[in-house]
């Protein structure tokens, strides 16, 4: 599949990253690229235009009793879904969201209120529910407003939007067709296309005021294999924050194509040996590893709250020398990537590790005014509904030196992590399970068979000391929608060819 | 408007546009939600919201749309654009409402009207004194993840095109607190909570909150055991996410299309003697008790398994057709935003009659599950991996705790190999379970 990382400055950089570390993300990379305009083809409903004077005078009712911080959050959000199975389009769906979220923040206190009524009313109760927080005699006067350019990460030149469902109905189609055709011991095949439209207007009592039209795609192809008794699913998608010109009957094949492969390779699978080895995991489908057992950890609220198992060791060696982690939400097209978080903060580039040291954290708004530091742009939130929380975006293990072959082959008995799938993480702990729904056997530097039930288990910190070699190989394939606190989020992530020295297997097989 | 004459009237609206059929499920909510971390409020959240989905049949075709805009203008080009959604879809003769048995929705006396009239204060000193108590607990417990306290309202709608017109209201309240206990470099988080949805049902503060420390004391030295085989004690609370794997693999669609071990098992012996497992939405005051379904069926009571027979797939009314199933269909909903599916809604396994304490005392060498990571349950091939922590069980007590070990084997051995079932139910949720014993397991550790 296509990479979605930016032309050559881009990659240059992440080459660069392991030596350069720090410096260089300081760099403002963004200068390369344009301010984009949002496509014009998404239609939003008028009413979500709240006038300057409107947010302003909803700012100062929402620091009438003294809170030091008042936001208004506004939403307009369309999604769209198309599903087919069993050889027949299934239905095709709609929603539309729209509401007001506001926040005061005094001290370490948040109150937040929202509302789906959009009436001046309505949104001034909204705002005075949410005053309450504080209770001060002395009342800040907000700064005025001053609308901000921001540049686009996004590679959208149509909005999924406007693409009526019979156009995305043929893309279904073909990768069905290929599905029926590729095997005959494969039963089912489901395909389905989805896409959410969603503007953001964010204004604040700093006199921030910014807007976005963030645009997220996806074309995901699953498919089952019966044969006798044995059983067996692949899987295979194109997402990210890309517009309908970037699907194509072409896209529907391969992702078809990739899913089948999977699924038939599956098939034979033998149960996976218990004990301690050896892993190898393969580029691009492994970065949730990453962002699951070691981001959620580097998360602001768990290192203010020190209930995260990094919360002291900043400047200290968390992982071996040659592993550094970044939190990227510029990275072109990817499914994290925003030009602003949801609090209006410019998207950016952020190691978090350097060279197996723990160089930073990610923050939002709060957590970056508790704890003096800097605002990165990853307060993210669901939707209006909630206030948001420091999140990550598209996180990645840079790239490395050691050549994938050799990494391959310094094996001699071990697990071949070709796609790592669904996991459960303790954020205080570290402590990790991972399943692996597409993974192999290595002997003597050779993938030999497929094998099933592979559990990944250990703890977050001790498999960063463990990871002995890491490839050139960067890219970012990993999409999906990471919960905390019941927020979903798109994320996505990434990683180069990369060896860990020994991982604890849960297997069937004793 | 009204919300339900609201609904009603969309109904008509869509008949009139030309769809056959048509349903609208509506939600009006108000929640609140306070957090308190080391004796002061950290977060008040709260408000009102509400939604709607529309979902219509044409000509067989499904359409579903949802919004949160009730204004004319918005409904009415809502309405339309449903319609006309369902034109892509393919016809299925499947496709269409359920077929009715009317009757009268029960009232499970789900709402306390006392709710309401909390005064936040009081909410507050909740929210502190759980936190307070269970920071208390023991020495050992050093941070706080924070004391909470939640209530909601909802009122459900649910109206569709063959005269089916309910509406219900329920309420919910909910605390608990999060704390993380340390010893040297090592960190172990433990939390524990109370949901009713009566203010009066609920726990006591003290319960809940000695509970959550010592949910976080326990784990403090917790270690991997070498890999063997050895009897494994499910705590009845870890054992919820090993049957919620179960009840996935008795999905009806999963079943159709042949992706579930269980596809070729009903009627059959899947599980030991002792398993009966009812879902049953009708207990009065249960926090997973329904008055009607995701599709707007009257809830009742299911045998899912019966004395260790696999008595139904849980189906919804269009899977059931598809299939050729005659069934009692079992539907839920996950809110406004997507239609309703198949799905159980409040599951009781059956309490046995043993003496929890007993089981243990009875192991010589054995794994005490009291944490599960993930489901386990490989739906299509039955395999079950399962990351997990507990206690070690040494000559009939609790030994030391353990961490990082995996529970391996095969979902239809580990049931018929259910020996001893515990009599220490606690209706919590809507997956309900006894602790049991498995006579043997894989139990995967240090090589
Ligand atoms: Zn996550």
């Amino acid at each position: 599949m296509k990479k979605y990382l930016k032309p050559i400055p881009r990659r240059k950089f992440l080459k660069t990253g392991i030596t350069g570390g720090a410096i260089i993300a300081t760099l403002p990379v963004w200068k390369l690229f344009s301010f984009s305009a949002p496509p014009s083809d998404f239609h939003v409903n008028p009413a979500v235009n709240l006038s300057k004077e409107t947010l302003e005078k909803l700012i100062k009712i929402a620091l009438q009793h003294g809170g030091e911080f008042a936001e208004v959050y506004v939403e307009y959000s369309v999604g769209n879904q198309i599903f087919l199975e069993e050889n027949k389009i299934y239905g095709a769906g709609r929603g539309v969201d729209m509401g007001v979220g506001i926040r005061v923040l005094h001290g370490e206190k948040t109150g937040y209120a929202y509302s789906d009524d959009l009436s001046f009313e309505k949104l001034k109760q909204t705002a005075e529910v949410a005053s309450h927080i504080a209770a001060e005699k002395e009342v800040k006067e907000p700064v005025g407003l001053k609308s901000s350019k921001i540049p686009s990460y996004y590679l959208v030149k149509v909005s999924p939007d406007s693409i009526v469902p019979q156009d995305k109905a043929k893309l279904l189609w073909k990768a069905n067709s290929i599905g029926r055709e590729y095997d005959k011991k494969i039963n089912q095949v489901n395909v389905s296309f989805s896409d959410t439209n969603k503007k953001i207007i964010i204004a604040n009592s700093d006199g921030i005021w910014v807007e976005d039209v963030q645009t997220l795609s996806r074309f995901l192809v699953s498919i089952n294999v019966i044969k006798g008794d044995k059983r067996s699913r692949g899987y295979a998608y194109k997402d990210g924050t890309l517009g309908y010109e970037h699907y194509d009957l072409k896209v529907a094949e391969e992702i078809a194509k990739d899913a089948c492969r999977m699924a038939i390779a599956m098939l034979p699978a033998e149960s996976a040996p218990a004990g301690e080895y050896p892993i190898v995991m393969a580029k691009g489908h492994c970065g949730t590893f990453f962002h699951e057992a070691i981001g959620h950890s580097l998360e602001s609220d768990g290192i203010r709250k020190k209930t995260s198992c990094f919360w002291d060791k900043k400047g200290k060696e968390i992982a071996s020398k040659i592993s550094s982690l970044a939190d990227d939400g510029t990275v072109l097209g990817a499914r994290g990537s925003i030009n602003v978080d949801d609090e209006g903060t410019p998207s950016q580039n952020t190691i978090l590790i350097d060279k197996g040291k723990c160089v930073d954290f990610l923050n939002d708004r709060l957590n970056a005014k508790l704890m003096k530091a800097k605002l990165t742009g990853n307060g993210r939130r669901e939707s209006y509904q909630h206030y948001p929380l420091p999140r990550m975006t598209n996180t990645y293990l840079l790239a490395g030196e050691d050549d994938p072959e050799d990494i391959l082959k310094s094996v001699k008995k071990g697990i071949y992590v070709a796609r790592i799938g669904g996991g459960n993480v303790n954020w205080v702990t570290g402590r990790f399970v991972f399943s692996v729904p597409e993974g192999y056997l290595i002997e003597d530097g050779k993938i030999t068979k497929p094998l099933k039930g592979i559990q990944l288990m250990g703890s977050g910190p001790e498999v960063l000391k463990n990871i002995v070699m890491v490839g050139p190989d960067l890219e970012i394939l990993g999409g999906g929608t990471c919960g905390k606190d019941g927020q979903g989020k798109p994320v996505s992530d990434g990683n180069p060819t990369l060896k860990v020295s020994k991982i604890t297997i849960g297997g069937a097989k004793v | 408007m009204n919300n339900k004459l609201l609904a009603e009237n969309i109904v008509k609206k869509v008949l009139k546009l030309g769809a056959d059929e048509a349903e609208v499920y509506l939600e009006n909510n108000r929640e609140f939600e306070l957090t308190v971390r080391n004796g002061d409020v950290e977060t008040i959240k709260q408000a009102t919201s509400k939604g709607l989905g529309l979902m219509v049949f044409k000509e067989k075709k499904l359409g579903f749309s949802y919004t949160s805009d009730f204004s004319d203008e918005s409904i009415e080009e809502f309405a339309k654009r449903t319609v006309q959604l369902s034109l892509v879809a393919d016809p299925k003769p499947w496709n269409g409402l359920p077929d009715f048995k009317k009757g009268k929705i029960k009232d499970f006396d789900l709402y306390d009207s006392s709710i309401a009239e909390i005064p936040n204060e009081k909410k507050i000193k909740i929210a502190k004194e759980v936190e307070k108590i269970a920071l208390a607990y023991d020495k050992r417990i050093t941070k706080s993840e924070g004391g909470y306290f939640r209530d909601s309202e909802r009122e459900t709608i649910l109206v569709n095109s063959k005269g089916i017109s309910y509406s219900s209201k329920r309420t919910g309240i909910y605390f608990g607190a999060d704390v993380v206990a340390g010893e040297g470099s090592e960190m172990q988080s433990g939390g524990w909570s109370s949901s009713k949805r009566h203010f009066k049902d609920l726990d006591t503060i003290e319960n809940v909150a000695k509970e959550a420390g010592k949910r976080a004391v326990e784990k403090l030295g917790a270690k991997p055991v070498p890999t063997q085989k050895a009897p494994v004690v499910f705590d009845r609370y870890a054992a919820r996410a090993f049957w919620a794997g179960i009840l996935f693999a008795m999905n009806g669609d999963s079943v159709y299309k042949k992706t579930t071990f269980l596809t070729e098992h009903l009627d059959k012996h899947i599980a030991s003697e002792l398993i009966t497992i009812i879902d049953d939405p009708t207990i009065p005051r249960h926090v997973a008790s329904l008055p009607f379904d995701g599709e707007g069926n009257i809830t009742r009571k299911n045998v899912l398994i019966d004395k260790g027979i696999l008595k139904m797939f849980i189906y919804d009314t269009i899977t059931a057709r598809k299939a050729g199933v005659k069934v009692n269909t079992i539907a839920s909903r996950y809110g406004y935003r997507s239609p309703a599916s198949a799905r159980f809604l409040n599951v009781v396994v059956q309490n046995g009659n043993v003496d929890r304490e007993k089981i243990v005392s009875g192991i010589k060498n054995g794994f005490y599950v009291k944490g599960l990571r993930g489901i386990g349950t490989d739906i299509p091939t039955g395999n079950y991996s399962c990351g997990s922590s507990g206690f070690w069980i040494k000559d009939g007590e609790i030994a030391f705790p353990v961490d990082g070990v995996t529970l391996g084997g095969n979902v239809l051995d580990m049931l018929k190999n259910i020996e001893v079932l515990a009599n220490d139910i606690d209706l919590r949720g809507s997956l309900n379970s006894p602790s049991f014993k498995i006579t043997e397991m894989a139990v995967g550790g240090k090589k």
